[in-house]
């Protein structure tokens, strides 16, 4: 379903060359979840904001469902409709509601009546545990609840794939669990998933693939039995080491 | 250490007597330099009982005078054989029964009140402030985004109109709009007004928009695009909602010194307030009392701007 081909982006600032990602490729299937993993600054990030365009790329290519990314044809808007995206830090919009948060796309993007609109709204919104928080200002949320509407504002577009860029790193520690859960149903019901993530246990329990990535270089894209018993790379053993 | 709660009352009590201290000091420097306020002149400049002269049409006589309260009912016969009924006030009446009157003789006058110059002047001030305020505030939002446009022509031709603007003097710049492009465009000189100023506070709206804009965290504008809206819908629905909140304090700022700026058009011959205050002061010579009039009449505009001004951001600030 995703297609990543020799990808690499290279950023450069002031002369200072960083190859965030280095000749990456991999596949995912539909319905598949997969767990990205590897100490800070290896570029899984990075990877992960190539996926639906918020990086330009610089050779490579990106594609899903044969949509390729990197074809200037390619509507990068349309694209991104089927992709949906948690962000680390929420990016809810504080001056909307909860329910116009979860409106805003659907009505813009997707043209869908105010009716309909609201209703799945309010379908997601039970669905990740918070349907009573629907007229409340996104600043009146605990953080656990904030990252919970930011899942269910992304579903709302019936996105193909969900991307997670470390939707637990920002949470107090008693909040990881509950998001957690929601990302763990999402996964058994089928939905396509790519986390970035340090929770290990959640690699462990659900994920199909992990992909390990240090220095912008993908080093092992293994079952998470087969990575976390017997990782291959030496980084990935020495980063295994240190984070269990 | 504990936080004790003190009473605020003797506080604004010193407030109140500073400042009855310095209206005492006020009046004590004036009486020396032996000025005579006459206050009871400046009421006229604010509106008057306008007169309008009544007059006969033809040579003939007065038929009749009926008096009718603080009206006069005058019936003239004219030498053409028709007639001619006039009400003039009873009080302003110049002419009585079997006067002969010549064409044009005047007969009386109707009273009516009419707004003075300094009541025109605050109007006209008022509807420049408005006309150019609106303009600008357009101007200003367009500008803003072509300053942060990726486009770079448009980044440049705006940089320029900015810096262009906000490094010579308003003053300059009416002059340059009235004598070189009024004349070269044939402008009126309202127009010219108008334009210099909307194009000055547009300059000043495109800083305030773009500081406004770029204060918005970037992950905004990312959760709007990857949720499949293009970087106008993400404009329009998310960041410019955002950053109108923000920058709401100093573009109130910008909004009331517009409206104290207007009084430069006096300069191109424009009678707005500033202008009337001058001409008031010419027939009146009460230099003082109109001067301060002017003042507060600027400041009956501005209190309330800045009041809605306040009132805005408060409702804003619900979803904080």
């Amino acid at each position: 379903m995703i297609e990543v081909r020799d990808l690499t982006k290279v950023f450069d600032t002031r002369g200072h060359v960083v190859r965030a990602v280095d000749d990456v490729s991999t596949d995912v299937a539909r319905g598949e979840v997969l767990v990205v993993i590897g100490p800070s600054g290896s570029g899984k990030s990075t990877f992960l904001r190539c996926l639906n365009g918020l990086e330009e790329i610089d050779s490579g290519s990106v594609s899903i469902d044969g949509l390729d990314l990197a074809n200037p044809k390619t509507d990068i808007n349309a694209y991104r409709r089927e992709v949906g995206m948690v962000f680390q830090h929420f990016n809810l919009f504080p001056h909307m509601t909860v329910l116009e948060n979860l409106c805003l796309a659907q009505k813009v993007v997707r043209k869908r009546g105010k009716a309909e609109r609201e209703d799945k709204a309010r379908a997601l919104l039970e669905k990740v545990g918070i349907g009573q928080k629907v007229n409340e200002y996104p600043s009146r949320l605990s953080g656990g609840q904030q990252q919970r509407v930011a899942i269910a504002r992304a579903l709302c577009m019936d996105p193909k794939v969900m991307l997670f860029d470390e939707p637990t790193s920002a949470l107090d520690p008693e909040m990881v669990g509950e998001v957690l859960d929601v990302m763990k149903t999402l996964a058994l019901e089928g939905m396509t998933m790519v986390c970035v993530t340090h929770e290990m246990g959640f690699a462990r329990e659900v994920a199909d693939r992990v992909l390990f990535f240090d220095h912008g270089k993908l080093l092992e894209d293994t079952a998470p039995a087969e990575f976390f018993a017997h990782p291959k790379d030496p980084r990935a053993q020495a980063f295994l080491r240190q984070v269990l | 250490m504990t936080k004790k709660k003190r009473p605020l009352w003797p506080w604004h009590l010193l407030t109140v007597l500073i400042l009855v201290g310095l209206a005492a000091g006020i009046w004590y420097s004036t009486s020396l330099i032996s000025y005579e306020w006459r206050w009871n002149r400046v009421p006229q400049y604010f509106a008057y009982q306008a007169e309008d002269a009544q007059r006969a049409a033809d040579f003939g006589r007065v038929e009749s005078v009926v008096e009718d309260g603080d009206r006069a009912r005058v019936t003239l016969a004219t030498e053409s054989g028709k007639q001619q009924v006039v009400e003039v006030a009873r009080n302003s009446l110049l002419v009585a029964e079997g006067d002969d009157v010549s064409e044009g003789d005047s007969l009386g006058v109707n009273r009516h009140w009419a707004a003075g110059p300094l009541l025109w002047g605050l109007w006209t001030t008022l509807w420049i402030s408005v006309a150019a305020g609106a303009a600008g505030l357009v101007i200003g939002l367009f500008t803003g985004l072509c300053r942060l446009s990726p486009n770079p022509t448009l980044r440049d031709l705006s940089s320029v109109y900015v810096e262009l603007v906000r490094g010579t003097p308003l003053l300059v710049q009416i002059f340059i709009f009235y004598f070189f492009i009024g004349t070269v465009l044939n402008l009126s000189r309202e127009f010219a007004g108008v334009a210099a100023l909307a194009l000055f506070t547009g300059a000043y709206v495109a800083e305030i928009v773009r500081a406004g804009v770029q204060s918005i965290a970037r992950g905004q504008s990312e959760a709007a695009r990857s949720l499949g809206l293009n970087g106008a819908q993400a404009m329009r629905h998310v960041i410019l909602p955002q950053a109108f909140k923000r920058v709401l304090p100093p573009l109130a700022g910008q909004f009331i010194s517009l409206v104290k700026d207007t009084s430069l058009v006096s300069v191109i011959a424009i009678t707005e307030l500033t202008k009337s205050g001058r001409e008031a002061i010419t027939t009146s010579f009460s230099t003082f009392e109109i001067w301060f009039c002017v003042a507060a009449l600027y400041l009956v505009i501005n209190l309330p701007l800045s009041q809605i001004a306040n009132k805005l951001e408060r409702r804003l600030a619900q979803s904080d």
